[in-house]
Protein backbone atom coordinates (compact mmCIF):
# COMPACT_ATOMS: atom_id res chain seq x y z
CA UNK A 1 0.00 0.00 0.00
CA UNK A 2 1.57 3.46 -0.84
CA UNK A 3 2.12 5.56 1.71
CA UNK A 4 -0.07 8.42 2.94
CA UNK A 5 -0.43 11.00 -0.32
CA UNK A 6 -1.52 14.65 -0.42
CA UNK A 7 -4.75 15.51 -2.44
CA UNK A 8 -2.47 17.29 -5.11
CA UNK A 9 -0.80 13.73 -5.39
CA UNK A 10 -4.46 11.81 -5.31
CA UNK A 11 -5.29 13.91 -8.20
CA UNK A 12 -2.35 13.00 -10.24
CA UNK A 13 -3.21 8.96 -9.19
CA UNK A 14 -6.49 9.78 -10.66
CA UNK A 15 -5.40 9.89 -14.17
CA UNK A 16 -2.30 8.23 -14.00
CA UNK A 17 -2.84 5.15 -11.96
CA UNK A 18 -6.38 5.12 -11.51
CA UNK A 19 -6.92 1.82 -10.07
CA UNK A 20 -10.10 1.30 -7.68
CA UNK A 21 -7.97 1.47 -4.18
CA UNK A 22 -11.31 -0.41 -3.06
CA UNK A 23 -9.91 -3.30 -4.79
CA UNK A 24 -6.78 -3.25 -2.95
CA UNK A 25 -8.46 -2.81 0.18
CA UNK A 26 -10.66 -5.80 0.21
CA UNK A 27 -8.05 -8.26 -0.68
CA UNK A 28 -5.65 -6.78 2.34
CA UNK A 29 -8.66 -7.10 4.43
CA UNK A 30 -9.28 -10.85 2.97
CA UNK A 31 -5.70 -11.53 3.14
CA UNK A 32 -5.38 -11.24 6.64
CA UNK A 33 -8.51 -13.18 7.64
CA UNK A 34 -7.44 -15.91 5.52
CA UNK A 35 -9.19 -15.48 2.48
CA UNK A 36 -12.16 -17.46 2.89
CA UNK A 37 -14.13 -18.13 -0.44
CA UNK A 38 -17.70 -16.63 -0.19
CA UNK A 39 -21.07 -17.88 -1.30
CA UNK A 40 -21.46 -14.66 -3.35
CA UNK A 41 -18.40 -14.36 -5.15
CA UNK A 42 -19.87 -15.80 -8.57
CA UNK A 43 -23.35 -14.92 -8.28
CA UNK A 44 -21.90 -11.31 -7.94
CA UNK A 45 -19.86 -11.34 -10.70
CA UNK A 46 -21.75 -13.08 -12.80
CA UNK A 47 -24.39 -10.47 -11.73
CA UNK A 48 -22.10 -7.57 -12.30
CA UNK A 49 -20.83 -8.63 -15.88
CA UNK A 50 -24.41 -9.14 -17.14
CA UNK A 51 -25.29 -5.74 -15.77
CA UNK A 52 -22.56 -4.44 -18.05
CA UNK A 53 -23.37 -6.30 -21.22
CA UNK A 54 -26.98 -5.37 -20.94
CA UNK A 55 -26.49 -1.56 -20.14
CA UNK A 56 -23.76 -1.76 -23.04
CA UNK A 57 -26.18 -3.72 -25.26
CA UNK A 58 -29.32 -0.85 -24.59
CA UNK A 59 -27.31 1.77 -25.43
CA UNK A 60 -26.39 0.59 -28.53
CA UNK A 61 -30.01 -0.51 -29.38
CA UNK A 62 -30.86 2.87 -28.59
CA UNK A 63 -28.55 4.87 -30.38
CA UNK A 64 -28.89 2.80 -33.44
CA UNK A 65 -33.03 2.86 -33.20
CA UNK A 66 -33.62 6.93 -32.87
CA UNK A 67 -32.20 7.23 -36.36
CA UNK A 68 -34.88 5.20 -38.13
CA UNK A 69 -37.66 7.04 -35.46
CA UNK A 70 -37.21 10.46 -37.12
CA UNK A 71 -37.30 8.96 -40.54
CA UNK A 72 -40.26 7.16 -39.37
CA UNK A 73 -41.73 11.09 -38.04
CA UNK A 74 -40.86 12.18 -41.66
CA UNK A 75 -42.30 9.77 -43.41
CA UNK A 76 -45.53 10.32 -41.30
CA UNK A 77 -45.70 13.90 -42.10
CA UNK A 78 -44.85 13.53 -45.47
CA UNK A 79 -48.15 11.00 -45.51
CA UNK A 80 -50.14 13.92 -43.49
CA UNK A 81 -48.93 16.30 -46.45
CA UNK A 82 -49.91 14.01 -49.20
CA UNK A 83 -53.87 13.00 -47.32
CA UNK A 84 -54.04 16.89 -46.99
CA UNK A 85 -53.06 17.62 -50.82
CA UNK A 86 -55.68 14.87 -51.87
CA UNK A 87 -58.13 15.96 -49.56
CA UNK A 88 -57.99 19.19 -50.68
CA UNK A 89 -58.02 17.92 -54.20
CA UNK A 90 -61.23 16.12 -53.43
CA UNK A 91 -62.67 18.69 -52.47
CA UNK A 92 -61.89 20.87 -55.64
CA UNK A 93 -63.29 18.10 -57.65
CA UNK A 94 -66.06 18.37 -55.88
CA UNK A 95 -66.90 22.18 -56.63
CA UNK A 96 -66.42 21.44 -59.88
CA UNK A 97 -68.86 18.83 -60.16
CA UNK A 98 -71.70 21.16 -57.92
CA UNK A 99 -70.59 24.16 -60.14
CA UNK A 100 -71.43 21.73 -63.74
CA UNK A 101 -74.69 20.84 -62.03
CA UNK A 102 -75.43 24.62 -60.99
CA UNK A 103 -74.05 26.08 -64.99
CA UNK A 104 -76.49 23.06 -66.05
CA UNK A 105 -79.74 24.02 -63.56
CA UNK A 106 -78.95 27.42 -64.84
CA UNK A 107 -78.92 26.24 -68.77
CA UNK A 108 -82.18 24.49 -68.44
CA UNK A 109 -84.39 27.40 -66.65
CA UNK A 110 -82.63 30.36 -69.01
CA UNK A 111 -83.69 27.76 -72.28
CA UNK A 112 -85.30 30.55 -74.80
CA UNK A 113 -83.82 33.48 -72.86
CA UNK A 114 -80.34 33.28 -75.64
CA UNK A 115 -79.71 37.30 -74.71
CA UNK A 116 -79.16 36.46 -71.19
CA UNK A 117 -77.55 33.32 -71.57
CA UNK A 118 -75.06 34.87 -73.67
CA UNK A 119 -74.33 37.66 -71.29
CA UNK A 120 -74.52 35.35 -68.05
CA UNK A 121 -71.86 33.28 -70.09
CA UNK A 122 -69.36 36.39 -70.69
CA UNK A 123 -69.65 37.43 -67.44
CA UNK A 124 -68.98 33.91 -65.78
CA UNK A 125 -65.35 33.49 -68.39
CA UNK A 126 -64.71 37.03 -67.35
CA UNK A 127 -64.89 35.79 -63.89
CA UNK A 128 -62.90 33.01 -64.36
CA UNK A 129 -65.65 30.31 -63.00
CA UNK A 130 -66.35 28.52 -66.55
CA UNK A 131 -63.61 26.45 -68.45
CA UNK A 132 -62.68 27.54 -71.51
CA UNK A 133 -60.65 26.55 -74.34
CA UNK A 134 -59.50 28.19 -77.69
CA UNK A 135 -56.36 29.40 -79.16
CA UNK A 136 -53.82 31.60 -77.77
CA UNK A 137 -50.35 31.79 -75.89
CA UNK A 138 -48.31 29.13 -73.80
CA UNK A 139 -45.52 31.22 -71.54
CA UNK A 140 -42.97 29.21 -69.97
CA UNK A 141 -40.45 29.98 -67.68
CA UNK A 142 -38.15 28.09 -65.75
CA UNK A 143 -35.31 28.54 -63.01
CA UNK A 144 -32.10 28.55 -63.51
CA UNK A 145 -30.69 25.05 -63.10
CA UNK A 146 -29.53 24.77 -59.48
CA UNK A 147 -25.67 24.95 -59.33
CA UNK A 148 -23.60 21.73 -57.88
CA UNK A 149 -23.13 22.20 -54.01
CA UNK A 150 -19.54 21.55 -53.96
CA UNK A 151 -18.70 24.03 -56.98
CA UNK A 152 -17.04 25.76 -54.36
CA UNK A 153 -20.05 28.40 -53.10
CA UNK A 154 -21.16 25.54 -50.52
CA UNK A 155 -22.94 27.06 -48.39
CA UNK A 156 -23.55 30.18 -49.61
CA UNK A 157 -26.11 28.39 -52.19
CA UNK A 158 -28.14 26.66 -49.85
CA UNK A 159 -31.87 27.98 -49.77
CA UNK A 160 -32.41 30.77 -48.17
CA UNK A 161 -29.10 31.86 -46.79
CA UNK A 162 -28.66 34.61 -49.63
CA UNK A 163 -31.22 36.97 -50.74
CA UNK A 164 -33.70 36.34 -53.38
CA UNK A 165 -32.71 39.23 -55.06
CA UNK A 166 -29.15 38.28 -55.06
CA UNK A 167 -30.19 34.81 -57.04
CA UNK A 168 -31.73 34.35 -60.45
CA UNK A 169 -34.54 32.31 -58.52
CA UNK A 170 -37.94 33.00 -60.34
CA UNK A 171 -40.02 34.98 -58.06
CA UNK A 172 -44.20 36.29 -58.44
CA UNK A 173 -42.67 39.19 -59.49
CA UNK A 174 -41.60 37.42 -62.53
CA UNK A 175 -44.94 35.77 -62.89
CA UNK A 176 -46.97 38.41 -62.27
CA UNK A 177 -45.02 40.23 -65.29
CA UNK A 178 -45.83 37.82 -67.32
CA UNK A 179 -49.21 37.56 -66.65
CA UNK A 180 -50.05 41.69 -66.80
CA UNK A 181 -48.38 41.39 -69.95
CA UNK A 182 -50.58 38.65 -71.37
CA UNK A 183 -53.37 40.73 -69.87
CA UNK A 184 -52.73 43.70 -71.63
CA UNK A 185 -52.45 42.13 -74.66
CA UNK A 186 -55.47 40.80 -75.35
CA UNK A 187 -55.74 37.64 -73.00
CA UNK A 188 -59.79 36.86 -72.39
CA UNK A 189 -58.41 33.95 -69.68
CA UNK A 190 -54.71 33.31 -68.42
CA UNK A 191 -54.08 30.42 -66.21
CA UNK A 192 -50.66 29.19 -64.07
CA UNK A 193 -49.75 25.98 -64.07
CA UNK A 194 -53.49 24.82 -64.31
CA UNK A 195 -54.68 27.52 -62.02
CA UNK A 196 -57.29 30.41 -63.43
CA UNK A 197 -57.23 33.03 -62.87
CA UNK A 198 -59.96 35.44 -61.47
CA UNK A 199 -60.75 38.94 -61.02
CA UNK A 200 -60.04 38.19 -57.37
CA UNK A 201 -56.47 36.11 -57.75
CA UNK A 202 -53.08 36.62 -55.74
CA UNK A 203 -49.73 35.70 -57.18
CA UNK A 204 -47.84 35.95 -54.54
CA UNK A 205 -44.07 34.36 -53.12
CA UNK A 206 -43.56 32.94 -49.76
CA UNK A 207 -41.27 30.85 -48.06
CA UNK A 208 -39.24 30.69 -51.88
CA UNK A 209 -42.73 29.47 -53.26
CA UNK A 210 -45.01 31.10 -56.12
CA UNK A 211 -48.02 30.76 -54.55
CA UNK A 212 -51.38 31.27 -57.24
CA UNK A 213 -54.50 31.72 -54.87
CA UNK A 214 -52.91 30.33 -52.27
CA UNK A 215 -51.78 27.28 -53.67
CA UNK A 216 -47.79 27.16 -54.32
CA UNK A 217 -46.50 26.03 -57.64
CA UNK A 218 -43.01 25.26 -58.84
CA UNK A 219 -40.41 25.55 -61.61
CA UNK A 220 -41.61 25.65 -64.70
CA UNK A 221 -44.16 27.89 -64.44
CA UNK A 222 -46.44 27.93 -67.65
CA UNK A 223 -48.78 30.62 -68.17
CA UNK A 224 -52.05 29.97 -70.34
CA UNK A 225 -54.06 33.09 -72.26
CA UNK A 226 -56.81 32.47 -74.32
CA UNK A 227 -56.98 35.09 -76.95
CA UNK A 228 -56.36 36.49 -80.05
CA UNK A 229 -53.34 33.80 -81.03
CA UNK A 230 -52.04 36.29 -83.48
CA UNK A 231 -52.13 39.16 -81.80
CA UNK A 232 -51.57 37.88 -78.50
CA UNK A 233 -48.37 36.57 -79.85
CA UNK A 234 -47.00 39.64 -81.94
CA UNK A 235 -48.16 41.41 -78.62
CA UNK A 236 -46.09 39.59 -76.26
CA UNK A 237 -43.60 38.92 -78.63
CA UNK A 238 -42.65 42.72 -78.99
CA UNK A 239 -43.20 43.36 -75.02
CA UNK A 240 -40.41 44.56 -72.87
CA UNK A 241 -41.17 41.97 -70.34
CA UNK A 242 -40.92 39.63 -73.51
CA UNK A 243 -36.98 41.03 -74.18
CA UNK A 244 -36.08 41.15 -70.61
CA UNK A 245 -36.66 37.76 -70.25
CA UNK A 246 -34.82 36.39 -73.27
CA UNK A 247 -32.11 38.65 -71.99
CA UNK A 248 -32.11 37.06 -68.90
CA UNK A 249 -32.34 33.40 -70.34
CA UNK A 250 -28.95 34.00 -72.56
CA UNK A 251 -26.90 35.68 -69.16
CA UNK A 252 -28.58 33.62 -66.21
CA UNK A 253 -29.63 30.27 -68.08
CA UNK A 254 -33.20 30.96 -66.93
CA UNK A 255 -35.94 29.14 -68.99
CA UNK A 256 -37.92 31.24 -71.22
CA UNK A 257 -40.35 30.11 -74.28
CA UNK A 258 -43.82 31.46 -76.20
CA UNK A 259 -45.42 29.53 -78.42
CA UNK A 260 -48.21 29.85 -80.37
CA UNK A 261 -51.52 26.84 -79.56
CA UNK A 262 -54.59 26.14 -81.57
CA UNK A 263 -56.28 25.05 -78.73
CA UNK A 264 -55.74 25.48 -74.96
CA UNK A 265 -58.07 24.05 -72.62
CA UNK A 266 -58.04 26.04 -69.32
CA UNK A 267 -59.77 25.03 -66.08
CA UNK A 268 -62.31 26.75 -63.89
CA UNK A 269 -61.58 28.60 -60.59
CA UNK A 270 -63.89 27.58 -58.10
CA UNK A 271 -66.64 30.67 -57.92
CA UNK A 272 -66.18 33.62 -55.39
CA UNK A 273 -68.87 33.80 -53.01
CA UNK A 274 -69.53 37.43 -51.99
CA UNK A 275 -70.04 38.10 -48.67
CA UNK A 276 -70.57 41.92 -48.26
CA UNK A 277 -70.91 43.03 -52.39
CA UNK A 278 -74.54 43.31 -53.53
CA UNK A 279 -75.05 44.14 -57.05
CA UNK A 280 -75.84 47.73 -57.44
CA UNK A 281 -75.78 50.26 -60.47
CA UNK A 282 -79.87 50.37 -60.94
CA UNK A 283 -81.10 52.71 -58.71
CA UNK B 1 -14.10 -16.99 -17.78
CA UNK B 2 -17.78 -17.34 -16.28
CA UNK B 3 -18.11 -13.34 -16.11
CA UNK B 4 -16.90 -13.46 -19.86
CA UNK B 5 -19.92 -15.77 -20.36
CA UNK B 6 -22.03 -13.63 -18.53
CA UNK B 7 -20.97 -10.45 -19.88
CA UNK B 8 -21.55 -12.19 -23.68
CA UNK B 9 -25.42 -13.45 -22.22
CA UNK B 10 -25.84 -9.64 -21.13
CA UNK B 11 -24.95 -8.35 -24.40
CA UNK B 12 -27.65 -10.84 -26.14
CA UNK B 13 -30.06 -10.46 -23.98
CA UNK B 14 -30.06 -6.68 -24.36
CA UNK B 15 -30.03 -7.21 -28.16
CA UNK B 16 -32.89 -9.67 -28.18
CA UNK B 17 -35.45 -8.27 -25.74
CA UNK B 18 -34.27 -4.48 -27.06
CA UNK B 19 -35.78 -2.51 -24.39
CA UNK B 20 -36.75 0.89 -24.63
CA UNK B 21 -35.39 3.88 -22.59
CA UNK B 22 -37.62 5.46 -20.68
CA UNK B 23 -37.51 9.62 -22.18
CA UNK B 24 -36.35 10.63 -18.47
CA UNK B 25 -33.87 8.05 -18.51
CA UNK B 26 -31.92 9.37 -21.73
CA UNK B 27 -29.49 11.68 -20.58
CA UNK B 28 -28.35 9.41 -18.29
CA UNK B 29 -27.47 6.19 -20.66
CA UNK B 30 -24.30 7.61 -21.71
CA UNK B 31 -22.65 8.27 -18.14
CA UNK B 32 -24.04 4.40 -17.64
CA UNK B 33 -22.22 3.11 -20.62
CA UNK B 34 -18.99 4.89 -19.40
CA UNK B 35 -19.65 3.76 -15.84
CA UNK B 36 -19.95 -0.01 -16.94
CA UNK B 37 -16.94 0.31 -19.01
CA UNK B 38 -15.31 1.76 -16.43
CA UNK B 39 -16.29 -1.33 -13.93
CA UNK B 40 -15.41 -3.55 -16.64
CA UNK B 41 -11.95 -2.29 -17.49
CA UNK B 42 -11.03 -1.71 -13.72
CA UNK B 43 -12.17 -5.20 -12.66
CA UNK B 44 -10.24 -7.03 -15.85
CA UNK B 45 -7.35 -5.04 -14.22
CA UNK B 46 -8.04 -6.14 -10.80
CA UNK B 47 -8.75 -9.56 -11.75
CA UNK B 48 -5.16 -9.25 -13.40
CA UNK B 49 -3.06 -8.09 -10.37
CA UNK B 50 -4.44 -10.88 -8.45
CA UNK B 51 -6.95 -8.98 -6.30
CA UNK B 52 -10.21 -9.13 -7.93
CA UNK B 53 -13.20 -8.98 -5.14
CA UNK B 54 -16.50 -9.73 -6.58
CA UNK B 55 -18.26 -7.37 -4.07
CA UNK B 56 -16.27 -4.40 -4.69
CA UNK B 57 -16.99 -5.36 -8.81
CA UNK B 58 -20.63 -5.02 -8.06
CA UNK B 59 -20.74 -2.33 -5.63
CA UNK B 60 -18.36 -0.05 -8.06
CA UNK B 61 -20.47 -0.25 -10.79
CA UNK B 62 -23.75 0.49 -9.42
CA UNK B 63 -22.58 3.25 -6.99
CA UNK B 64 -20.57 4.51 -10.13
CA UNK B 65 -23.80 4.52 -12.00
CA UNK B 66 -25.62 6.30 -9.20
CA UNK B 67 -23.32 8.30 -7.87
CA UNK B 68 -23.01 9.84 -11.93
CA UNK B 69 -26.59 10.14 -12.38
CA UNK B 70 -26.73 12.19 -9.46
CA UNK B 71 -24.17 14.82 -10.31
CA UNK B 72 -25.81 14.87 -13.58
CA UNK B 73 -29.42 15.33 -12.23
CA UNK B 74 -28.21 18.05 -9.76
CA UNK B 75 -26.78 19.32 -12.92
CA UNK B 76 -29.67 19.24 -14.09
CA UNK B 77 -31.64 21.00 -12.19
CA UNK B 78 -28.79 23.96 -11.90
CA UNK B 79 -29.05 24.55 -15.72
CA UNK B 80 -24.97 22.98 -15.93
CA UNK B 81 -26.45 19.50 -17.00
CA UNK B 82 -24.31 18.82 -20.14
CA UNK B 83 -21.37 20.23 -18.88
CA UNK B 84 -21.50 17.91 -15.89
CA UNK B 85 -22.30 15.00 -17.81
CA UNK B 86 -19.28 15.98 -20.01
CA UNK B 87 -16.92 16.15 -16.97
CA UNK B 88 -18.09 12.59 -16.10
CA UNK B 89 -17.35 11.19 -19.00
CA UNK B 90 -13.93 12.62 -19.30
CA UNK B 91 -13.45 11.36 -15.86
CA UNK B 92 -14.50 8.28 -16.37
CA UNK B 93 -13.19 8.00 -19.99
CA UNK B 94 -9.67 8.70 -18.33
CA UNK B 95 -9.78 5.46 -16.07
CA UNK B 96 -10.81 3.73 -18.58
CA UNK B 97 -7.83 4.27 -20.21
CA UNK B 98 -5.25 4.03 -17.94
CA UNK B 99 -6.84 1.42 -17.23
CA UNK B 100 -6.61 -0.04 -20.36
CA UNK B 101 -3.08 0.71 -20.22
CA UNK B 102 -2.22 -1.35 -17.07
CA UNK B 103 -4.02 -4.04 -18.45
CA UNK B 104 -1.81 -3.63 -21.70
CA UNK B 105 1.05 -3.95 -19.72
CA UNK B 106 0.32 -6.85 -17.66
CA UNK B 107 -0.65 -8.69 -21.15
CA UNK B 108 2.14 -8.00 -22.87
CA UNK B 109 4.37 -6.94 -20.55
CA UNK B 110 5.31 -3.37 -22.87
Amino acid sequence: MKAARTPGERLIDLVLDPQDPAYRQAYEGRRTQGDPPRWYDRPATVLGALLIGFTIAVAYVHTHRSAPQTQKVHADLVTRVRDAQQQADDLQQRVADLGNRISSARDEALVGDSTLTRQLRAQLVAAGELAVHGPGLQVTLRDAPVPDADDGLGEAQRAGSTPIAATHQLTDRDVRSVVNELWADGAEAVAVNGIRLTPTSAIRFAGQVVLVDFEPIASPYVISAVGDEAGLATGFASSAVASRYTTQASANGIGFSFAEHKDLALPAAAPISLRYATPGGTK
Amino acid sequence: MIAALALIVGLVVGLVLRPTVPHGLEPYLPIAVVAALDALFGGIRARLDGIFDSKVFVVSFISNVVVAALIVFLGDKLGVGSQLSTAVVVVLGIRIFANAAAIRRHLFRA
